[in-house]
């Protein structure tokens, strides 16, 4: 009798947490430098020029900047993609939130900036829709990809290194909200 | 005889021990957890209501035409300023409903507004404009990410309020009811323009 109240006991409290927020992370590449290039658009000379970018931009001003170019999106909004990315990885430092990811998906051309919540005084949407169009697209819809992420990359490095503060920026951008 | 009451000791402080481990105090947390995220999904609505105004404006002054659409932009976004959902709330289906549909028509009634660029070529030359969608298609991004990890959290709430022991908790010290989940259309999901090489529109 003590025995079956044990057992009944000790199966029914020992109870497990709630599941964590299930990730499909099937379609998540391994996060294997501040380069990322899934779809091999780059050349090793051109990620370890981003890739030392980066490194400088975290040792000199703080915030983690990542490239990642993906040969699928695996039929999923590259906004979704973008954010479930940025979480799985852990892009930026805790408590900051400064990671910075620009994903490109060559096949299905898309291309998209994904900005932790600590940065989005700094690179707010209207900017990061500006890098897209002007740095990023003209080059990318003439395949010059790594001309493309290298511009961007170099609009997006010099708006964090800048010394305009959080309420310039936000004028200078026109933003509302 | 006197194995069993030793272990009648030993089993009373596992069980207490483990019914305010993880059992009572996770109904708090995941609580807690459900109502932070609804806020962020409000948070989120709310700036995209802040931003109508002077898209509002701004299209008035390249396509002073066109003000069957933006009186009804501007009176959707009244009506769903009105509605909001407190925390409370969230176990009440019907609260949740009309906030939905409040927010479903303002999405709506911006699909023409974002149409508008496609007739009004000024409109689209104008920097303001151009700002002005860009931070509206990141606002609704933003939208659809804050519901997801909503219903992620009322899900796991959910899950604890009815998973033994904590249901006990749920029912004795609680009154804890199960939260409704959040079903909205996705905003302009069919005009809403990703950024595509193949386009010029949408950057």
């Amino acid at each position: 009798m003590t025995l079956l109240l044990s057992l009944l006991l000790l199966g029914g409290f020992g109870c497990g947490k709630a599941p964590p927020i299930v990730v499909d992370n099937s379609g998540f590449p391994a996060l294997s430098g501040r380069v990322v290039d899934g779809a091999d658009l780059l050349s090793p000379a051109q990620e370890a020029r981003l890739s030392s970018k980066s490194e400088a931009l975290e040792k000199e001003v703080g915030p983690q900047y990542v490239v990642v170019t993906l040969p699928s999106l695996h039929g999923r909004p590259i906004g979704e993609y973008g954010v479930d990315l940025g979480r799985h990885w852990g892009i930026g430092h805790r408590g900051r939130n400064d990671g910075l990811l620009l994903i490109v998906a060559p096949a299905e051309r898309k291309v998209r900036i994904e900005v932790g919540y600590g940065l989005e005084r700094r690179v707010t949407d209207p900017f990061a829709a500006r890098v897209i169009s002007e740095q990023a697209l003209p080059n990318f819809k003439v395949g010059r990809f790594p001309e493309g992420i290298e511009a961007a990359t170099d609009a997006l490095v010099n708006r964090l290194r800048s010394k305009s503060t959080d309420a310039e920026i936000r004028q200078a951008d026109g933003v509302v909200t | 005889m006197k194995r069993t009451s030793l272990m009648t000791v030993f089993l009373v402080p596992v069980a207490a021990v483990s019914l305010s481990g993880c059992g009572v105090n996770s109904i708090p947390t995941a609580e807690e957890a459900a109502k932070a995220r609804w806020a962020d999904v409000q948070a989120a609505y709310q700036r995209r209501a802040n931003l109508i105004p002077n898209l509002v404006s701004t299209v008035r002054g390249a396509a002073a035409s066109e003000e069957r659409i933006l009186t009804r932009v501007t009176q959707a976004r009244a009506d769903a300023t009105r509605v909001t959902v407190s925390p409370e709330q969230l176990s009440d289906p019907a609260a949740m409903q009309r906030y939905a549909d409040a927010q479903n028509r303002l999405s709506a009634s911006i699909i023409p507004l974002q149409r508008l660029q496609e007739a009004y070529p000024t409109l689209q030359s104008q920097a303001n404009f151009g700002t002005l969608m860009s931070q509206l298609e990141s606002t609704e991004n933003r939208i659809n990410i804050t519901i997801r990890d909503y219903n992620t959290a009322v899900q796991s709430y959910n899950t604890t309020i009815r998973t033994f022991p904590a249901v006990i908790g749920a029912k004795v010290i609680y009154g804890a009811k199960p939260m409704a989940t959040f079903q909205a259309t996705t905003p302009n999901a069919d005009v809403a323009p990703e950024v595509n090489f193949d386009t010029n529109t949408g950057a």
